[in-house]
């Protein structure tokens, strides 16, 4: 959900970008081993949500740049929407704890 | 899937692909730890962390995209077929058994699916139907009991008859048709500019065409009134015969051909490839068709049996109400008309179940045959796959105790024999086009569409599916076996050379089966074979050597009554006696084996004697050119003419059936109340008119020169010949055609050519058993020489102590033979029960030999037992030749 919704802001994104995009808005709260996010890509790439592309660096260095597709996109407002849902269920009840207390 | 296969196939440069992103990635972020002040080898090492491992990372990736299912199968594959190379004589015998078995089912499976499954050529043909008509009258019973008319039906045999054109229209009114249709053969004179030309033709009524519901490709079908007597002559003529005879012009519609001396004008061209139901698939073609105008007398008459009848179904209507409104009608027709149609009985069937009916059982036991053998191939390798497997326990034990998993030890195997599998499909397969071939080639004519055998899909996907799933569980049991196996224990046995039990029971049951499915075989093999030879035997009563046969059929047009047509044949008679090498001249209506002619008589004058006898109007000469002897009375002479005293020559059957063997000279025979009386002048011996299959029948010679007298005309011709009979072809034409230069000659054949092609269906499937049998002898030997080999390599230290301890070689020879022994006599007596049983299809396919004929049997388990002693006989003395000190040592 997270790569998809960095993917979806428009510009395509190269790996390293995605990692350093994901850490830096979640100001580095949510810290994973980034080579995990290989086979994520693999996987999205798998199930057709994005398409990646060989491109150039600013440095001239080749690199592969992911953008999702429609079928991407769809999935991440699915993704979205249950993610809402989840968290309006979980505050309600949060809320419901505290009132009661 | 495609990206799956898309990446498959450049998994090469995917993986470096990715691997080239995770270097990158590794590389920012080292700069980027670098910038924010982190030493060179602290930020090196620090990206690294943050990285992960990035070799777990790429088998990840791996596995997501399933390419390291295929590496894995790849190198199985790579690992099977070195296997598999370092055994050549196991591989090759497996994949051949396979290929063979295959083979000959799937050219024989191809065969059976052009004759028997393959849809008729025509628009919906599960609608068409054959009808036709059966006589149910007992043939003597008649003529003794009719008096008293109380044996009805009980003698019963029914004769199949062609159908009388007046129960036409109530077979159509049944309700069950859409519409029937009426043909016949029709074969023409064809004259005009070319040589004149005998050609195949129909007389058909004029909505033939669209009950099978087949368009001209130019031109029309006939109209409904041109069927009719005195309506114009028009024809229709087939895409050959538009391009043979009419050079394919495009005006030959308007187009007349000379046929039988009259004048047809081509209404309609049919489409390429179109026959009729009548030589579906043969060699024969039928090319042109006429309309069939019936005399008005036979439009009337329920009595003269003439017509084939196709009929087509009512949409929604099936065989079985349709067969029961068909004899509904002829159940009225028999109350309604007795004198016609007291014993005639309407019967159909599909149309397509009709045509193939003659060869369908000998299809079905030559496919049963070759199932056999399938079967057998398949417990071969099955056999053979478990010796291979049993050998290698050691091999197998030896890995799992070095850490190889059971599921991919029992994938490696598996793999192994799928490839056999697959090497056994493809051989059998490229040996089934070639058998195929072969087959197509020597099938005698008469079988019909087996010349359109092909193969298809279906026999490929049969083909493949015995393979691989014979290879697959056979492969599989002793791979699970195999795996199930403790290590320690598996090391341990394979140390005293003992393969498992219960594999050993398998493999024992295996080839008791395989014993027991030749024997099946050979029993089969063996009955055709003493039918064939049987039949060989049979005395025909009449003498085939030198002599040809020919049609010279006399036009209506030209030859208008009995008496030119006498005239013609007595001028050739002349003409061909005065030939050098020309023994004897015979012509009669038929010759034997060429068709016939039969009619009901009663005897002395007596109308309760009824008989119905074949009739033949001969010459004087036709005794001598067949070898007919002449037993008593006299025969034909110059004498007999048509204004003298009918006379009749009749066989000694007839003597026996109708007159208790009685001397028949004297007596007189009358074809109806008040017709002439023929008196009997002579005797002669009997012979088998339709073959040597035929029985032999009553039968009665008319003198030719008084044909005038009866419904019967010349059209046969025979001479006996000094020398090479065909080599006098030539001359006898030219004989005909200086006495007629219009008058085509045809149906060309030696009685020997007529004889040879009668039995050439039986030698076909005789000879085609013949050689299941024999295949299925020698994979039995296979079979038992691979199971005896085994267990004396595996009881080599078993026997080696044996013979330490004294055993004399003769007792370890007899150790073996008793387990050969056992094995082919418990395959033998199975075999037998399964022989048994399953001979009683062959049942009509034999000629006088019943289908538990002890001789058969007896020859299948002497060869059995012989072949399988003799397979046992090397392992035989390999084991009595062991050596203790050698043997012991083994291990």
């Amino acid at each position: 959900m997270l790569i998809l919704r960095t993917l979806s802001r428009g510009q395509a994104m190269h790996g390293f970008e995605i990692a350093d995009f994901i850490q830096a808005t979640s100001t580095g709260i949510l810290q994973v081993e980034e080579g995990s996010l290989y086979p994520a890509l693999q996987r999205m790439l798998l199930k057709n949500w994005i398409n990646g592309d060989w491109g150039r660096t600013e440095e001239n260095r080749r690199a592969r740049y992911y953008r999702p597709t429609a079928a991407g996109r769809r999935q991440l407002e699915r993704e979205l929407e249950r993610y809402a849902r989840v968290t309006r269920a979980i505050s309600g009840v949060l809320a419901l704890d505290s009132g009661g207390a | 899937m495609f990206r799956r296969l898309r990446s498959w196939s450049r998994r090469d440069a995917e993986s470096a692909g990715i691997a080239e992103e995770m270097d990158l990635h590794r590389e920012l972020r080292e700069r980027r730890l670098r910038e924010r002040g982190l030493a060179g080898d602290d930020a090196h090492f620090a990206a690294r962390r943050q990285f992960g491992n990035a070799a777990l990372y790429r088998d990840q990736i791996s596995d997501l995209w399933g390419w390291s299912m295929w590496e894995r199968f790849l190198q199985d594959l790579r690992f099977g077929a070195r296997a598999l190379a370092k055994a050549p004589g196991f591989t090759t015998v497996a994949v051949l058994t396979l290929a063979l078995g295959l083979g000959i089912n799937a050219a024989i499976f191809s065969a059976v699916g052009a004759v028997m499954l393959r849809a008729l050529p025509y628009p919906e043909p599960d609608r068409l139907i054959s009808l036709w008509e059966e006589n149910t009258r007992p043939l003597s019973a008649a003529a003794k009991y009719s008096s008293t008319g109380a044996q009805a039906g009980s003698a019963g045999a029914v004769t199949r008859t062609t159908v009388a054109v007046a129960n036409l229209d109530d077979y159509r009114a049944s309700g069950a048709f859409e519409d029937l249709a009426a043909y016949d053969l029709a074969p023409l004179n064809l004259t005009g500019n070319d040589t004149p030309e005998r050609i195949g033709g129909e007389a058909v009524t004029s909505n033939f065409f669209s009950v099978l519901d087949v368009s001209p490709a130019r031109g029309r079908t006939f109209l409904p009134e041109e069927d009719k007597p005195g309506a114009n002559l028009v024809a229709i003529v087939t895409d050959g015969f538009w391009r043979r005879r009419l050079g394919g012009a495009e005006n030959a519609l308007e187009q007349s051909i000379l046929l039988d001396g009259k004048s047809y004008r081509i209404v309609g061209i049919l489409p390429p490839g179109f026959q009729s139901p009548l030589d579906l698939g043969l060699q024969s073609k039928n090319e042109v068709y006429v309309t069939a105008s019936y005399p008005a007398p036979l439009l009337a008459s329920r009595a003269d049996h003439e017509v084939n009848v196709v009929a087509r179904l009512k949409p929604g209507i099936s065989v079985a109400s349709a067969r029961a409104a068909l004899s509904a009608t002829s159940s009225n027709l028999a109350r309604q008309f007795p004198s016609t149609n007291q014993w005639i009985r309407a019967a159909m069937a599909p149309l397509r179940d009709d045509l193939t009916g003659k060869v369908r059982t000998a299809l079905l036991a030559l496919l049963g045959a070759s199932g056999l053998i399938v079967l057998i191939a398949c417990v071969n390798v099955a056999n053979l796959l478990m010796v291979r497997a049993a050998g290698r326990r050691h091999e197998s034990s030896v890995r799992m105790a070095l850490g190889s998993g059971r599921a991919g030890l029992m994938r490696q195997l598996l793999t192994e024999s799928l490839l056999i599998g697959a090497g056994g499909c493809a051989a059998g397969i490229a040996l089934g086009m070639a058998l195929m071939k072969a087959l197509t080639a020597i099938a005698p004519a008469g079988i019909p569409r087996i010349e359109s055998a092909g193969m298809d899909w279906r026999v490929f996907s049969v083909s493949a599916v015995i393979a691989l799933a014979t290879s697959a569980i056979f492969g599989l049991a002793p791979a699970w076996q195999a795996s199930q196996a403790k290590p320690v224990d598996a090391l341990r046995t394979a140390a005293r050379g003992m393969g498992g039990t219960s594999q050993a029971r398998w493999r024992t049951a295996l080839t008791i089966a395989e014993v027991a499915l030749s024997l099946i075989l050979l029993v089969g093999a063996g009955l055709l074979l003493r039918s064939f030879s049987t039949l060989m035997g049979v005395d025909l009563g009449f003498a085939t050597d030198h002599v040809i046969a020919m049609n010279v059929n006399l036009p209506k047009t030209r030859y208008p009554d009995g008496a030119a047509r006498l005239r013609f044949y007595q001028q050739l008679e002349a003409r061909l006696r005065a030939l050098p090498g020309v023994r004897s001249v015979a012509y009669a209506n038929r010759m034997p084996m060429r068709g016939g002619w039969s009619s009901g008589i009663f005897l002395d004058g007596d109308q309760g004697r009824l008989a119905q006898p074949d009739f033949q109007a001969v010459n004087p000469g036709y005794f001598e050119t067949l070898g007919i002897p002449l037993l008593g009375g006299r025969g034909f002479g110059d004498q007999d003419s048509a204004s003298s005293q009918p006379v009749a020559i009749v066989n000694l059957e007839f003597a026996r059936r109708l007159l208790n063997g009685g001397d028949p000279i004297g007596h007189s025979v009358q074809r109806g109340p008040g017709a002439p009386k023929i008196v009997i002048a002579g005797v002669v011996s009997d012979i088998r008119r339709s073959g040597k299959e035929g029985d032999i029948k009553p039968e009665v010679y008319l003198c030719a020169a008084q044909t005038s007298l009866y419904p019967v005309v010349l059209a046969d011709l025979a001479v006996r010949t000094a020398g090479d009979p065909r080599s006098l072809v030539n001359a006898i034409s030219n004989q005909v055609w200086a006495i007629d230069k219009d008058q085509p000659v045809t149906g060309v054949q030696t009685l020997d050519e007529i004889i040879d092609a009668a039995i050439s269906q039986r030698r076909f499937q005789t000879l085609l058993l013949a050689v299941f049998g024999g295949v299925a002898v020698v994979l039995a030997v296979i079979g038992i020489y691979g199971v005896l080999a085994y267990s004396v390599s595996q009881r080599t230290a078993e026997l080696g102590i044996r013979v330490a301890l004294g055993a004399a070689p003769g007792t370890i020879l007899k150790l073996v033979f008793q387990d050969a022994g056992a094995l082919i006599g418990i395959g033998i007596v199975a075999g037998l029960a399964g022989a048994l049983g399953l001979t009683r299809f062959l049942e009509t396919l034999l000629f006088q030999i019943k289908p538990t004929d002890w001789r058969a049997y007896g020859a299948a388990i002497l060869l059995l037992s012989a072949v399988g002693v003799a397979a046992a006989l090397i392992p035989a003395r390999r084991g009595a030749s062991v050596d203790p000190m050698i043997a012991l040592r083994q291990d």
